[in-house]
């Protein structure tokens, strides 16, 4: 069994832009830094928050990525993006955004603008996940996966069902293509559901209570917006729902690669990390409209 | 060695924190261990001009109120939270009476400041925006992802616009 090392509560929010209110729980605090969640090097998470109407939507301006993806997951609200390579459009709830950045994109991201107007209640996780060296200085590439899209699991007797948006769960494949094993579902749990997840025991392993609450392992009592990681033992886990329920489970194959990071650059060394600072300041990542 | 130590302090501030005020009197140099501080004027019409960038390593002060005690035509302001180490003129006097090297150095310094400066004013008389926008990326390699354009357009006294269309040009020449 894979028994939890960590359970996380939300850290005091910050804003990103104006637009995503999030608690950080990779790499800041909690030892789960870029090295012991290889290859998800980052989570923001938007817990639910209102957002009242506005006329300018909210968000975050142009800025650049290079050397991940990122992966928007979008519980409630709406979210616009844009990026330099052609990708972009708008994901609503149960949606997700899977941008490969790899060698380099601009974009940026609003609330969408009905959305913006009439306010509402805001929900949604970031996930940065590492790229493997060789595909670092590939193409950038935009995956936009919508609700219907996303393959399900049924769970036993109406009691819920796992929708998998990357990697595999009992033979359901993920609708996601990535570049490293990664899986990432969400289960959406009734109250007394339960699943079972089985995940090889190196693999980087962790949860988050996006609704509800959960008990773990038959001991475990998880809250609402708190993040579970862990151990590097064992291969199998249960989730069982104390209240209709939702989470997002997450674990992926570590890359074992040296890691060099500023800002929105995720690289292999500081010389690369110098390198991709110099190409955005001289135009290489292309130009995106404010 | 106490006396030294008497006359250095480290702070710890947050983004938005002001240092130093129009007016006032600029007592001490600030060291920037992490983060970024920035030194403006505020001109009649409510414009930021903004005079000098300090992120880590650098050193920034209001010289007119440090060393000639008037009070002072600019701002300081934490642009990011950051981490400071703090001292005054008597500390620079001090050490520099104890130690040759550190005069020696200090001066180095204050020649590189000056030098620094030359090279603005005759990019600020003589550069267009391509050029100047050039030389801030040599000079600041990451501000360009650390602050918001128009901070910069302020820096090089140009318009936002124009330097939106610098960076659109040079995408134009150099995007694969």
């Amino acid at each position: 069994m894979k028994k939890v090392e960590i359970v996380a509560a939300p850290k005091d929010p910050h804003f990103v832009g104006d637009g995503f209110r999030v608690h950080n729980f990779i790499p800041s605090g909690y030892r789960m830094d870029m090295k012991r969640m290889d290859p998800f090097i980052m989570l923001d998470y938007n817990s639910k928050h209102y957002f009242s109407p506005t006329k300018t939507p909210r968000g975050v301006g142009v800025h650049p990525h290079r050397g991940f993806e990122t992966v928007t997951v979008a519980y409630q609200g709406k979210v616009a993006h844009h990026d330099s390579s052609g990708g972009g459009g708008v994901i609503g709830e149960g949606d997700v955004q899977w941008m490969t950045a790899a060698s380099g994109v601009l974009h940026k991201e609003y609330h969408e603008e009905k959305f913006s107007q009439e306010g509402g209640f805001f929900q949604m996780v970031q996930l940065w996940v590492n790229l493997p060296a060789q595909y670092k200085m590939s193409k950038p590439k935009y995956q936009g996966i919508s609700n219907d899209k996303i393959n399900k699991y049924q769970l036993p007797d109406g009691s819920g069902f796992i929708e998998v948006i990357a990697g595999e769960y009992k033979e359901v494949n993920g609708s996601a293509e990535t570049f490293s094993p990664v899986h990432m579902m969400n289960a959406k749990l009734e109250f007394g559901g339960k699943a079972e997840f089985d995940f090889p025991a190196h693999f980087n392993t962790g949860l988050l209570v996006i609704e509800g609450s959960i008990k773990v392992n038959g001991q475990e009592t998880v809250p609402t917006d708190h993040f579970v990681l862990f151990e590097n033992e064992g291969t199998d886990f249960t989730v069982e729902a104390l209240e209709k329920s939702m989470v997002l489970i997450l674990s992926g194959e570590p890359l074992n690669e040296p890691i060099a990071a500023h800002g929105p650059f995720v690289m292999n060394t500081y010389d690369e990390i110098r390198q991709a600072i110099d190409d955005f300041n001289m135009g290489k990542f292309g130009y995106l409209e404010e | 060695m106490d006396l030294i130590e008497a006359q250095i302090s480290r702070k710890s501030i947050k983004k938005g924190d002001v240092l130093l005020g129009e007016g006032e009197i600029c007592q001490n140099i600030f060291f920037v261990e992490s983060g970024l501080l920035r030194l403006f004027s505020i001109d009649a019409s409510g414009k930021e001009h903004i005079i000098q960038f300090a992120p880590e390593n650098w050193l920034i002060s209001e010289r007119s109120s440090l060393y000639f005690g008037l009070p002072s035509s600019y701002y300081i302001d934490a642009l990011e939270d950051s981490e400071l180490v703090i001292f005054d003129l008597n500390f620079i006097q001090t050490v520099s009476s104890i130690s040759p090297e550190f005069r020696v150095h200090n001066e180095y310094i204050l020649q590189n400041h000056i030098r620094q400066l030359q090279n603005r004013i005759n990019l600020l008389i003589g550069a267009n925006a391509e050029e100047r926008y050039l030389d801030f990326i040599k000079l600041y390699p990451d501000l360009t992802l650390r602050i918001p354009q128009w901070m910069i357009a302020s820096y090089l006294g140009i318009t936002p616009e124009s330097l939106s269309r610098v960076r659109k040009q040079l995408a134009h020449k150099n995007f694969r």
